[in-house]
């Protein structure tokens, strides 16, 4: 049912249009926001493999009598293999990739459903925008219209922020704006320069032009554009000099919100990563380019949340150095090692969910994030305790979990690669990760509670529980079983290679 | 007499240089938000600048052209298109960008970046 592809896109933002016109009647928008949750993790599951044109414009090749009748320069030309319309293409890594992204927005929206009594009809519209957005980045093989999308999901990212309740979402909202505001231009015009050498916005046409020789990859306008596209790639994923902002957007959510702006963060460093490595993989040096600045990201983001009090900082720090290891596998540009970054940045999603709804658990008990100022919290809530544990076990790499597996398969594709000492780095740093992270739970968990510690709201919500139930339920599927996922990244890869 | 695609590029470079400037180095918020408008009008004109064609025709096929003609003569349409959505995508960041300063200007009393947006509110 091909039919379906655009859905994907189409009904979180009907959905979202809707839960504005009905913003005063707070039970409607629970509802409502509920069942399109529910409804969006399905429309993958149902949606068949295949290309998807708007407006059904096909290529010329595949339209015979259209392709007859136009002039010989054309139907003889690589204009006849030139996509008309936009155009969306679902594959494996998109049905795995969409399907877990609509589990993490729906677990999201419980959760906010279950911790709050009036529901904002604003805040889900945001959520559904954003997931709205970076799915049609994902399905689309335009590279404008991915950029459209990012444009939108940055303005939903920053709605998602000012809806918390801290006090300084405006400033970190407006300097994420700031930032966004050169970095979306830059993209554009990296665009507009690809544009120009090749008349098609279109990622397969662009490869097809590359390929056949008909543009040089080695020309200055060329690399000129991939240094543009690369930059605005660098911010759209908080790589360097940009984690600082990406981990602050983080903190300054509330728990949902951050748990849902990294899944959304992640699906935009793939789709994007993706269109870059397919568009630009003649270019010299672009590993190098992206394993120099995965690096940077993983061990400045490292750096800064091992000095960190602040567990919702801590964690934004150590989501962002978690997306380097998905920069290295796109840098090291092999099958197995792109296959393990795909499945690295699903893993991504659900374990940073799992931390910032297991932590928001504790700011939701005591009201502060400060870890000097907590303790002793594991007599109170030993279960949630034991869920943020195994959170961040998986984050550090500890068998038999997700980010185990996903983290070996990256160290071999590093030592098979001949780049020993990136695996060396890599195991290093998960290390320290896991250093952080047992720092942080035991400053909240299990060092003596402070004697001036208020626990102003005991009971934690069911709904917080029961999502980090599943999430953690995730974690140990994929952990136990990774193939599940695997197979459809590795076919995918092999594809694009 | 300069040529008027490149004089749309070099203005379209220009415009992108002197946003960057404002945005970086001014002080003030609104002039920084002006200076990022710039750099997004830049982009589009960029984009319009590539589209443009020395003596050449809108891109409607009219009753007695021949499409050698028109594909030999006519200005390529696709950026047009693409730049419509790009204005609307950048008034709508501008509108963001400019509440979000109002808000702020309430809460600091000050539109000096330096005030409301220093190292130490992260």
């Amino acid at each position: 049912m091909n039919d379906l592809i655009p859905l994907m896109v189409i009904v979180p933002i009907i959905a979202a249009i809707l839960l504005n016109l009905f913003i005063k009647y707070n039970t409607t928008i629970k509802i409502l926001s509920f069942l399109v949750a529910i409804v969006l993790p399905i429309i993958p599951i149902l949606s068949n493999y295949g290309l998807h044109y708007f407006g059904g414009h096909a290529p010329l090749m595949d339209n015979g009598t259209l392709l007859n009748s136009l002039p010989s320069y054309i139907s003889d030309g690589p204009l006849s293999t030139f996509h008309i319309g936009i155009t969306y293409s679902f594959e494996s890594l998109q049905k795995i990739l969409i399907f877990f992204l609509f589990v993490v927005g729906f677990l999201c929206i419980f959760t906010t459903i279950g911790e709050r009594k009036r529901t904002p009809g604003s805040y889900m519209f945001l959520m559904l925008m954003g997931l709205a957005a970076v799915t049609a980045m994902l399905l689309s093989d335009d590279i404008f219209h991915m950029y459209i999308f990012f444009e939108i999901a940055v303005v939903a990212q920053v709605g998602i922020i000012l809806a918390s309740t801290d006090n300084q979402r405006y400033e970190i909202a407006m300097k994420y704006m700031i930032l966004g505001s050169i970095g979306g231009p830059i993209l554009l015009t990296g665009i507009g320069f690809l544009l120009g050498l090749v008349g098609s916005v279109n990622i397969t046409d662009i490869v097809y032009v590359v390929r056949n020789g008909l543009v040089n990859a080695n020309s200055p306008v060329f690399l000129f554009s991939f240094g543009l596209i690369f930059f605005g790639w660098l911010y759209s994923v908080g790589l360097p000099p940009f984690h600082t902002i990406k981990s602050a957007v983080y903190s300054k959510a509330v728990p949902s919100g951050s748990a849902l702006l990294q899944a959304l963060s992640v699906v935009i460093f793939i789709s994007l990563g993706i269109a870059i490595f397919r568009i630009y993989s003649s270019v010299p040096f672009i590993g190098v380019f992206i394993i120099f600045f995965s690096l940077c990201g993983m061990i400045l983001s490292l750096t800064m949340a091992i000095m960190e009090n602040d567990f919702k900082r801590m964690i934004g720090f150590l989501a962002v150095g978690e997306l380097g290891y998905i920069g290295l596998g796109f840098g090291l540009g092999t099958k197995l090692s792109l296959t393990a970054a795909l499945f690295q940045g699903l893993n991504e999603m659900i374990i940073t969910a799992t931390l910032f709804i297991g932590f928001g658990v504790v700011l939701y008990m005591t009201k502060t994030s400060d870890i000097t100022k907590l303790g002793g919290l594991i007599e109170k809530n030993p279960k949630i305790a034991i869920i943020v544990l195994l959170g961040g076990f998986a984050m550090a790499g500890v068998p038999p979990l997700n980010g185990f597996q996903s983290k070996l398969m990256l160290v071999q594709s590093a030592l098979s690669d001949n780049f020993p000492e990136l695996a060396v780095i890599m195991i290093l740093i998960s290390i320290v990760t896991f250093m952080t992270f047992i720092k942080a739970f035991h400053s909240v968990y299990l060092k003596p509670k402070p004697k001036n510690l208020v626990i102003e709201n005991s009971d934690v919500p069911r709904s917080s529980v029961l999502v980090m139930v599943v999430l953690i339920a995730i974690c140990i599927v994929l952990g136990v079983v990774p193939t599940l996922v695997t197979d459809g990244f590795s076919g995918f890869v092999g594809g694009l290679i | 007499m300069i040529d008027t695609q490149l004089a749309a590029l070099l203005s379209s470079g220009s415009f992108i240089i002197i946003g960057l400037y404002a945005a970086v180095f001014i002080d003030n918020i609104i002039k920084k938000i002006i200076g990022l408008s710039f750099i997004e009008e830049g982009a589009n004109m960029f984009l319009i600048a590539l589209a443009y064609r020395t003596d050449g025709v809108v891109p409607i096929f009219l009753p007695g052209m021949t499409p050698e003609w028109f594909a030999s003569n006519s200005a390529y349409p696709l950026p047009h298109a693409l730049v419509l959505t790009s204005i609307v995508i950048g008034a709508s960041t501008l509108a963001v960008m400019l509440a979000i300063a109002m808000v702020l200007y309430r809460k600091h009393g000050s539109l000096s970046a330096s005030v409301i947006l220093g190292d130490k509110h992260e």
